[in-house]
């Protein structure tokens, strides 16, 4: 480093710290960004505790099961609970078991969608999208407001911060009557924005990495395989989200004009990527591939036989599911046995399978809507990045797509489980107890990372841009 | 007054001149008219899916077929959330709220389907409509338009000259504000003139009865809304000694106004009022079904009680010997039981939401944009108040649905028979299509009195700074 760029780093730290204003914004942004983590970890413990209770009744539930094996059948209560735990004919539409998306240790510091969706649901061999289309308790005007989470403030007043430190870089000097002493200098001027952008980027950079630091560590342990990726991704975020506020304020400030018209331009930009660009593409996104669900809402209905006293349908119902199960179709030789409860049980499950295109088709359109409005990500560096965020903190849409991937295929475990039983004529025993279907969720590790890392490459890219238009300008640019 | 009209005249001409003026003006013009069209596109979309979604719902539960009234109460009916065509204009919080809803018997399900599940995070940063522009864009617009009212004029010396030639500050505040205001009337009419013509065009599901005096009273609140953005942006330039900082603070205000404050309020409520998961709200329902609301009228205990109340009144000693089925007398009492105790569950629920959302009412004391937000979502018929009214009517309709077919059952079939009784489309025509009318206009302004005093003060508080800073100011600078 040479002797120039130490006096001018000097000087500019020692304009800093006399600077009371740019101290206390700096502490009031940290004290904000400590709050916004407090208020993440107070979110995702509600959730933690929730899926605690949650598993309480769950375990509870197939406790009560397996003791009522072991009870003395005295009263008709006694005798309803084996009933329930032994008997498929009811434990296939009695029993729960509870689909769980446990947050992930970073869900903390970027909320995302994990208000918006359920993460938990209880399922039992009941027509699936019967049960999958319930809400979480919500408050709307709290889900239309937003998370004051640890993103928001990196997203939205971390730029706010980087604005009012250096719009007034170049303005700043011309309208103190400096600017004519700096020409004079050997050093150019470019070099001498250069160097104090690059102060003000580690100071608020450093900054930003301080809290992350805080959120990260707090949130979670960094050092375990799950988190360490994630918390490295977050990092190098932080780092180049940061980079391309100032590479755009450089550009900005390149343009030479006054203080104010400075600050309204930086505004603007800002106004432009967090507010007007994402408000723009929202309508039309909606506009351009508007949603039905009026259709979805039909195969939520609770369907039964026309008619439940005709043998003849509920017979032809099971045949329909047969044909569709191979390995139960031995079992039509028993048909004659608990013949309402196999057609219930066939209906439900024949419901779902026909309903399946139309969840299908729908889910489709949603990911068409996501994957064109992705492209846009180019010019929304903001969007981008909180998009990246989620990413790494799993409260994104596509984690919650996955989600209902794999419930599908436990609810699918859950009805064969049971089914196997019914249609087999086959009580519960004990020790089918222990081998009760469980829920396990897939992920794409590989998919997870190459997402970040190409939304992090599309903001290194602009910030380049913003960077070297900056550099070309602030060089031709006359005063 | 003349030097009033004079001073306003000149000001008009100043902001004719500056290109940054007219480019924003074009911006809002651009956004306000993007915001219009995606908005008349979007309600048409939606209203006609509705509409089609609930005729064919109607002809559905009319041609569901002979079959007992139980199984029809089970197979039930969906109610769709109908599009007002104030949505148009302010959005509100209908991406947030449920758009259909399953009634069945003996089961509140919840609202399903929130837009927004079905878009991705970016949905968080806000969608671009009219009220959006207004509420948050067009104080911005004002702020850059009246940042130098003052600041400009003392640093090119004119403000000496104007007061020494014996106008009044008063004067000059008033001569700004006039043209501050006419000129963002100028901007904004054209958008009234093409929402009006739009209007008149629609046609409108019906549910909102008073159109006319929303929109009247939408205009009043905006024009009052930015009219303390203009007289405030004024005292701040009149307080400033330079451009630069009447500009910071200002920015610095807005920021605050309108993004840090209603997103930490409503994070405030929320921490303060928990809510409880769907899971153990619905445990805790079930639970005073099974066991009574008191915890010890269990509902066998009620159910014995029902029975013992029919024989005694009947007089006879059997259920089988009472004129009509108790089946269907004690399946409608269960559903009275549980819409009793679903009632009080409920209730609570909303006191919750209430006081989530009360912490952010009281805050537009602090922010004034808080006031136009509930004000404006409430008078387009967006609000929380009308999804609760709605959820209210329409459980309403499941209870009436309910009770026929259970007391049709009661009255037509017999005890220990099932399939044997079959009612058909006689009982579904009895049951009316559903339809749904917001509540009127003062009654739903009555829900926001705290926002309108809150506007009012802010009003009245503005008026008096600059009262009395331009008395507090020195003739001669």
């Amino acid at each position: 480093m040479s002797k120039v760029t130490i006096t001018l780093l000097r000087y500019e730290w020692i304009a800093f710290t006399r600077n009371t204003f740019q101290i206390v914004m700096l502490g009031c942004t940290f004290l904000l960004g400590l709050y916004s983590i407090y208020y993440g970890q107070s979110e995702i413990k509600v959730q933690r505790d929730t899926i605690q209770d949650v598993m309480e009744i769950e375990k509870t539930e197939f406790h009560q099961y397996q003791a009522s094996f072991k009870e003395e059948l005295a009263s008709v209560e006694q005798k309803k609970k084996l009933e329930i735990a032994s008997d498929p004919a009811y434990a296939w539409h009695r029993h729960g078991y509870h689909a769980i998306l446990h947050p992930h240790d970073y869900a903390a510091l970027a909320i995302g969608q994990c208000d918006l969706h359920p993460y938990y649901y209880r399922l039992t061999g009941m027509s699936l999208h019967y049960q999958l289309f319930e809400n979480e308790i919500a408050n709307p005007v709290k889900l239309y407001v937003g998370n004051f989470d640890l993103s928001f403030v990196l997203i939205y007043l971390f730029p706010l911060l980087i604005i009012a430190f250096c719009y007034g870089l170049y303005s700043g000097e011309k309208e103190n009557g400096v600017l004519p002493l700096l020409y004079i200098q050997t050093v150019n001027i470019r070099r001498i924005i250069i160097v104090r952008l690059v102060l003000y980027f580690f100071l608020i950079t450093g900054l930003a990495l301080l809290i992350s630091m805080i959120g990260l560590t707090t949130s979670g342990n960094i050092m375990t395989s799950e988190n360490s990726l994630a918390a490295l991704f977050w990092i190098l975020g932080v780092i180049i989200y940061c980079a391309f506020w100032f590479a755009v304020l450089f550009f900005i400030v390149s343009l030479k004009m006054n203080s104010s018209f400075t600050a309204i331009t930086a505004a603007g930009v800002w106004l432009l990527f967090l507010i007007i660009i994402p408000a723009v593409l929202n309508v039309w996104v909606t506009t351009r591939y508007p949603l039905d669900s009026t259709s979805l809402a039909e195969i939520t209905r609770r369907t039964s036989l026309e008619n439940e006293e005709d043998k003849n349908e509920a017979r032809e119902v099971i045949y329909e599911f047969l044909a569709h199960n191979p390995h139960l179709q031995g079992s039509d030789s028993l048909i004659h046995n608990n013949t309402l409860a196999k057609a219930y049980a066939a209906l439900t499950s024949l419901k779902d399978m026909h309903s399946k295109k139309d969840v299908d088709h729908y889910n489709n359109q949603v990911y068409q809507r996501n994957r064109w409005i992705s492209d846009f990500h180019w010019v929304n560096p903001a969007v981008n990045m909180q998009s990246i965020f989620i990413h790494i903190a799993k409260t994104d849409l596509n984690t919650f797509h996955q989600f209902h991937t794999s419930i599908e295929s436990f609810h699918r475990n859950i009805s064969d489980f049971y089914f196997q039983k019914l249609f087999w004529d086959k009580p519960i025993q004990r020790e089918d107890y222990s081998r009760l279907p469980s829920f396990k969720i897939k992920t794409d590790e590989v998919k997870w990372s190459t997402l970040i890392l190409l939304g992090i490459v599309k903001i290194s890219i602009a910030t380049i841009l913003f960077f070297g238009i900056g550099f070309i300008i602030m060089k031709k640019k006359k005063i | 007054m003349n030097e009033v009209l004079l001073i306003a005249k000149k000001e008009i001409q100043i902001a004719l001149r500056k290109k940054l003026i007219a480019a924003l003006a074009i911006v809002i013009i651009g956004l306000l008219s993007i915001a219009l069209y995606t908005g008349y596109v979007a309600y048409n979309q939606q209203q006609t899916i509705i509409e089609q979604a609930k005729q064919e719902n109607r002809t559905e539960w009319l041609g569901q077929g002979d079959k007992h009234p139980h199984i029809a109460a089970h197979y039930g009916t969906f109610v769709f959330k109908p599009k007002t065509i104030l949505s148009l204009f302010d959005f509100g919080l209908d991406t947030y709220t449920g758009t259909s809803v399953y009634l069945e018997a003996h089961y509140q399900h919840e609202f399903m389907f929130r837009p927004a599940q079905d878009h991705s995070s970016m949905i968080r940063f806000g969608e671009l409509s009219a009220a959006m522009v207004f509420q948050i864009l067009i104080p911005l617009l004002i702020i850059f338009l009246a940042f130098t009212a003052f600041t400009e004029e003392r640093e090119n010396g004119t403000l000496k000259l104007l007061i020494s030639q014996g106008v009044s500050y008063s004067s000059i505040i008033k001569g700004k504000i006039i043209a501050y205001v006419s000129i963002l009337f100028a901007i904004v009419i054209p958008f009234f003139v093409i929402a009006f013509i739009l209007s008149t065009v629609i046609t409108d599901s019906g549910s909102i009865p008073d159109v006319g005096l929303r929109v009247l009273f939408l205009l009043i609140v905006y024009a009052v809304y930015l009219s303390i953005f203009v007289a405030f942006s004024v005292w701040v330039s009149m307080q400033s000694s330079t451009g630069r900082n009447a500009l910071l603070t200002l920015l610095t205000c807005w920021i605050l106004f309108t993004i840090i404050i209603p997103k930490t309020t409503a994070n405030f409520g929320e921490s303060f009022y928990p809510l409880p998961s769907m899971k153990i709200y619905r445990e805790a329902i079930q639970k005073d079904i099974r066991n009574g609301l008191d915890g010890k009228n269990p509902k066998i205990a009620r159910e014995q009680q029902l029975k013992k109340e029919y024989l005694q009144h009947y007089n006879v000693d059997s259920i089988h010997k009472l004129p009509l089925n108790f089946e269907g007398i004690r399946m409608q009492a269960g559903e009275d039981y549980g819409n009793k105790v679903y009632d009080v569950h409920w209730e609570r629920l909303i006191d919750i939401f209430n006081h989530q959302n009360r912490i952010s009412s009281l805050s537009s004391f602090i922010t004034p944009y808080l006031a136009i937000r509930n004000v404006s979502m409430g008078l387009a018929a967006t609000d929380l108040n009308t999804s609760i009214h709605f959820q209210k009517v329409t459980e309403n309709y499941r209870r009436e649905l309910i009770r026929k077919m259970n007391l049709d059952m009661a009255q037509n079939s017999k005890y220990g028979e099932f399939y044997e009784y079959k009612a058909d489309k006689n009982l579904w025509k009895t049951v009316k299509d559903f339809r749904y009318t917001t509540m009127s206009a003062y009654e739903i302004l009555r829900q926001y009195l705290i926002e309108l005093l809150s506007l009012c003060c802010w009003g009245l508080v503005i008026f008096f700074l600059l009262n009395y800073s331009s008395h507090k100011k020195k003739p001669v600078l």
